[in-house]
């Protein structure tokens, strides 16, 4: 089976890989390609180093693994050692310095070794493919190219793939598939042109942010605000992601471009060296990875609290960070344009922003890429941005950008003068199309075997909504939920919907459901804001309904006459843990992050998470028999919030089941999730409610011990005694508990709304809530 | 009266639990390569063998049933001897040896194979369904207090501080390193054949350790408190055996004995401070010898914790450097159902080696008991 347990997922041509060079991103590329399943064998020059780098990479968080199995998929060793192991590879990765001379000889090596067939691929990131093939054979010109993964590997979606005139079609078809579907890559096609597409774009960005916050004067928290959130840009902004990638990646960088970028490229105009940062480099500040900070700082006052300091980009100096205010902030996070037209040093540097990236990306088409979207998606994936710079320009309008140019006395690019008024992106007829080339628009063509919910929302009407939710026809007589709340957080009008649903379905409206949505998460739990305020008015009723409410619809979505899959992405926590445990199968995006995790709120499951667990992990194999192993496992994932941090820890904690499925590449999920509920619709039978073993009061007695271990220890507060105790309680069926007997799951989920109503009405409970909704962390009291 | 004596001793190499070299051997399979290599190279008439006494603190999994029958199939015992287990948590194959004696001295057999197992990897402290009686535990916790909590109710009330505690620990911890460096346990250790290999060396010594390096651990079981992972004794997968007889049996044999058994004891005490249980048992069993304390020559103290093993000492007025002459648990390893038969083993070699009249092995028991053995020479 494969690990991603996606039937067919993995194309047979890549069954064996390598990489070479165990830096950062060779060892991150390995991990990556372990976690889709493949083994892989990492070498590199120094002897030890790749076997480091995966010890390294097991204490990293975020971890490069997704599950510890992956990394037993990696071979370390040395390359002149373990140099003939090459021979059994598919695909070679080359990840070694950046310097063509070594990499050509590297590959002269390799000819010598490696297989007919297999494909080689370097991970540069600044050298022209043609350079790396001068002087090699025909045969190693027709196996090469280049694939351009992102830091990190795992998490950042982004390849970029540039093949060369001599590249075999079909090997660009294995890379590009096998990077789609197996690593859970977007495969963007670039030409061979410097930096490619997001480094391209993303250099002068950085450097044109850098230049206008020291010419306008802003501070670096203002300028990280106006670059961020408004532009749809990670809330890092600038100075924030150099320092997470580091201040003495830039100069590197930009030297590489300097190289091989044509004359009159606008980078060369904007390229600045900066004393300041140049002082911060000099200084060992090179970011959070220094140790010592980068532009920010965090120091310790007098009182021990942790205080963020930010450099002054005009002094050097170091000075408390203070949050930025300008009138320009506060009308543009909606209005892009109103940001840009604003007379403020927050307006006037937005403006100036926006003028050099965009024009200069839409100065770059068609020089790095066929259209727009490849241009779009490489800054979406590879940096993170909400909208590339062309759904950018549609914000601000490409008349409105063509006239600020021309208003600044600068060239307007000729794909801007194209556009004219009309966007770059329109739909028609419910089919998203771009703006080509030709002047004419063009559908957006999605890749064989993804299915988008945007896609599907753009060309058809709800079969049912509400503010919460809505129900979509996503085809061959397949319905899915969608929740579109803040952080699809679960409420009443969502219980509502899926009530709905399941009486659509029950009269034949759809086979078979799909619970899915594209959101960032696919639901952070129970809205407690809503919550709260029922309790701060002691609407006791009320919140009792929604308990019990949650547990009817969930229930009826688990006893519904049609298969219901549920396909995550991002995380899904408590009451979103708790939809996917009550559906007949799952579909996961690898990057899941599930848990139920109400314990940080004072709370317990309540919606059937207790019941559901203590029932998976009754029926797991390989526990000891008896009624404590189980049990134990459940209370210990529970009364420590644990959070899955794969779809591949997720199944080792039984909150997916053997037969769910994973897929790598997030735009597939939904087509994944849709097939795997189709296949389940013949002869589906709904499960019955079931019977339990309990511990009953020995078993309440014996955790409620281990818990007292763990408040002396200092490690369960006195809250979490409580909660635990209500917990232990609820787990082990009650007071009348008793192992001999067949207890009822409805019982179960008696005592966890019982258990829920009693903990919600705790001050110490409210206190919590109150906590993780002010500041999104958990309070320890 | 018959006299008893303890003929021989042996035991496996003790491992730390789950990461050490033992933690893929069955308990039963440890215990019956003990057992075998002990009555093999001890003179016995195995046909004289009355019974297989075998202690264990969490008798079930692999080390449950009757583990003593299965251990005597696996050992190649002949089949007209007995077997029993014994629990007496921590002190159950001292109690072997006890059960023993008491039944020579009856007249109810002439040798006995007196041995203790526990492999704390495979099968966990507190077993795999603890089920504590709900009334108990409300109504007097005590009855299941944490082991860590005892150590620190014991530092507590006899001011044991945390730097006496890792004094303690670092000698225990240069003694034991220096025993095996010399080659002292090379006798007393039977090489476990694993499936894979053999291992025929104790993998809990931590040799090196250093009071600074104590020092920056943190309270394992009480956030304010001053017991530590380093002054505990580690969960360790191991296994003992001693040949228990009558004197007139090893003479009729032309064995050696190690030492006669003088006397023995056990006494209850306080759960919360089960860590005392040795002062109370030892006094019992040093009056009943006729002895004090400044008549012993040789100690073996179980080091479950430092702080209950100074506390006894104190109380006990027992001599530094007589006590756990080649280190302790808190080095050497504690595996539960072991050990008692280890200490008993081990003072009655060392009086032996060392010379000298009396020894005494004692060791505190969960539950708040303890239990001793004084030992004398036969030399």
């Amino acid at each position: 089976m494969s690990a991603a347990g996606q039937e067919g997922a993995h194309p047979p041509a890549i069954r064996r890989a390598a990489v070479i060079g165990a830096g950062v991103m060779g060892a991150g590329i390995a991990a990556q390609i372990a976690n889709a399943g493949t083994p892989v064998l990492l070498l590199d020059i120094v002897p030890g180093a790749a076997a480091r780098a995966v010890q390294t990479m097991l204490k990293a968080d975020p971890a490069p693994f997704m599950h510890r199995a992956a990394a037993k998929r990696v071979q370390p060793g040395d390359l002149d050692a373990d140099f003939a192991k090459l021979a059994e590879c598919d695909w070679i990765v080359e990840a070694i310095v950046e310097r063509p001379d070594l990499k050509r000889a590297l590959y002269g090596r390799l000819e010598g070794v490696r297989k007919a067939g297999s494909i080689v691929s370097s991970n540069t990131s600044t050298i022209p493919l043609r350079d790396l093939t001068a002087g090699l054979p025909d045969r190693f010109a027709a196996d090469f190219l280049i694939t351009h993964f992102f830091n990190p590997p795992r998490y950042m979606r982004l390849l970029e793939l540039v093949a060369g005139p001599a590249t075999r079609p079909d090997a660009v078809a294995a890379i590009r598939d096998f990077a789609d579907r197996a690593l859970g890559k977007t495969v963007v096609e670039c030409r061979d042109t410097p930096g490619f597409i997001a480094n391209r774009i993303g250099t002068l960005w950085l450097q044109s942010a850098i230049n206008h916050a020291v010419d306008l004067r802003l501070t670096i928290e203002e300028a990280d605000a106006v670059v961020g959130r408004p532009m749809g840009i990670p809330k890092t902004g600038v100075f924030g992601l150099i320092d997470l990638v580091g201040l003495d990646l830039m100069p590197h960088v930009a030297n590489s471009l300097l190289a091989t970028l044509p004359e009159g490229d606008a980078y060369r105009a904007l390229h600045r060296e900066h004393g300041t940062i140049t002082g911060l480099i000099a200084a060992g500040r090179t970011g959070r990875k220094s140790g010592k900070g980068g532009f920010y700082t965090r120091a310790k006052d007098a009182e021990g609290n942790s205080l963020k300091r930010a450099i002054d980009l005009w002094t050097g100096e170091d000075r408390p960070s203070a949050k930025p205010s300008l009138e320009s902030l506060d009308l543009g996070s909606r209005n892009l344009r109103a940001l840009a037209e604003h007379p403020d040093r927050g307006g006037r540097y937005a403006r100036a922003v926006l003028l050099d990236t965009l024009a200069y990306a839409a100065s770059l088409v068609p020089e790095i890429a066929d259209d727009v979207t490849a241009v779009d998606a490489a800054m979406r994936l590879g940096y993170a941005w909400k909208y590339g710079p062309f759904e950018l320009i549609d914000r601000l309008g490409p008349g409105w950008l063509a006239a600020a140019l021309r208003a600044a006395d600068r060239p307007v690019p000729p794909l801007l003068e194209l556009a004219g008024e009309r966007p770059f992106y329109r739909t028609e007829a419910g089919t998203l199309q771009f703006l080509g080339l030709d002047g004419d628009y063009h559908d957006v063509v999605r890749p064989e075997g993804v299915l988008l919910l945007a896609d599907v929302k753009r060309r058809s009407k709800p079969l049912a909504r509400n503010g919460s939710a809505s129900l979509w026809d996503i085809g061959d007589g397949v319905a899915c939920l969608e929740f579109h709340t803040k952080m699809n957080a679960m409420d009443p009008d969502i219980l509502a919907l899926i009530g709905k649903a399941v009486g659509m379905g029950r009269k034949g409206a759809f086979r078979a459901l799909v619970i899915h949505n594209e959101g960032s998460h696919f639901s952070a739990g129970a809205n407690l804001g809503l919550a709260l305020f029922a309790a701060n008015i002691a609407a006791w009723g009320e919140i009792e309904g929604l308990v019990e409410g949650g547990q009817k619809a969930y229930r009826a979505l688990r006893e519904a006459p049609f298969p219901v899959v549920g396909a995550p992405s991002g995380m899904a926590l408590g009451g979103g843990c708790e939809v996917l445990l009550h559906c007949d199968a799952v579909q996961a995006h690898a990057e899941s992050y599930i848990g139920l995790v109400e314990v940080g709120v004072g709370l317990i499951p309540g919606w059937g998470g207790c019941t559901t667990m203590l029932r998976r992990w009754s029926a797991a194999p390989g526990l000891p028999k008896g009624p404590m192993p189980p049990l134990s496992k459940v209370f210990e994932m529970i009364s420590t919030a644990q959070v899955a941090k794969s779809a591949f820890e997720a199944r080792e904690m039984l909150l997916l089941r053997e037969g769910d499925g994973i897929t790598m590449n997030r735009d597939r999920l939904l087509a994944d999730a849709k097939a795997r509920a189709l296949a389940l619709v013949e002869g589906y039978e709904a499960p019955k409610p079931g019977t339990l073993r309990v511990a009953g009061p020995t078993g309440q007695a014996a955790l409620r011990l281990a818990v007292d271990g763990f408040a002396q220890l200092g490690k369960a507060t006195p809250h979490d005694v409580v909660v635990c105790g209500y917990l232990a309680e609820t787990l082990t069926g009650g007071a009348r508990g008793d192992f001999i007997d067949e207890t009822p799951e409805d019982a179960i989920l008696k005592l966890e709304r019982q258990s829920f109503m009693a903990l919600v009405r705790h001050p110490a409970t409210l206190a919590r809530v109150e906590h993780m909704l002010e500041t999104g962390r958990p309070l320890r009291n | 009266m018959t006299d008893v004596v303890i003929a021989a001793y042996r035991r496996s190499p003790f491992h730390l639990a789950h990461k050490g070299d033992l933690a893929r051997v069955r308990p039963d399979e440890m215990a019956a390569q003990v057992v075998r290599a002990m009555v093999a190279d001890s003179g016995a008439d195995p046909e004289a063998i009355e019974d297989l006494v075998l202690g264990c603190a969490f008798p079930e999994g692999e080390q449950g049933l009757n583990v003593a029958r299965l251990v005597s199939f696996l050992a190649g015992l002949p089949q007209g001897a007995g077997a029993v287990t014994v629990n007496r948590f921590c002190g159950s194959s001292m109690q072997s040896v006890h059960q023993a004696a008491g039944a020579i001295r009856m007249g109810a057999g002439e040798a006995f194979v007196c041995a203790g197992v526990e492999s704390m990897t495979r099968v966990p402290m507190m077993g795999f369904n603890p089920m504590p009686h709900p009334g108990l535990a409300a109504r007097y916790p005590a009855a299941y207090v944490n082991m860590g909590e005892t150590a620190e109710n014991v530092a507590t009330r006899h001011q044991v501080s945390r730097a006496e505690q890792e004094a303690f620990a670092v000698e225990s911890q240069r003694r034991a390193a220096a025993a095996r460096e010399a080659g002292r346990f090379a006798a007393e250790i039977v090489p476990i054949d694993t499936g894979k290999g053999t291992v025929a060396q104790d993998g809990c010594i931590r040799e090196g350790t250093t009071a600074e390096g104590l020092a920056a651990l943190k309270p394992a079981f009480r956030a304010d408190g001053t017991v530590t992972a380093g002054t505990s004794s580690p969960l360790t997968d191991g296994a003992s055996a001693l040949l228990v007889c009558s004197a007139a049996h090893a003479k009729a044999r032309g064995m050696t004995p190690l030492a006669r058994v003088k006397s023995i004891a056990v006494s209850g005490c306080s759960p919360e401070v089960m860590g005392l249980g040795p002062i109370g048992a030892s006094r019992k069993a040093l009056a009943r010898a006729g002895i004090a304390a400044r008549d012993l020559d040789v100690v073996e103290l179980n080091e479950a914790f430092a702080s209950q093993a100074i506390a006894c000492m104190r109380e006990l007025g027992l001599d530094p450097a007589k006590v756990n002459i080649d280190g302790g648990a808190i080095a050497l390893g504690h595996p539960l159902g072991a050990t008692g038969a280890r200490i008993v083993g081990k003072a009655a070699a060392l009086l032996q080696r060392e010379g000298g009249r009396y020894a005494l092995a004692t060791q505190c028991i969960g539950g708040g008991q303890g239990i001793a053995t004084v030992l004398e020479s036969v030399a």
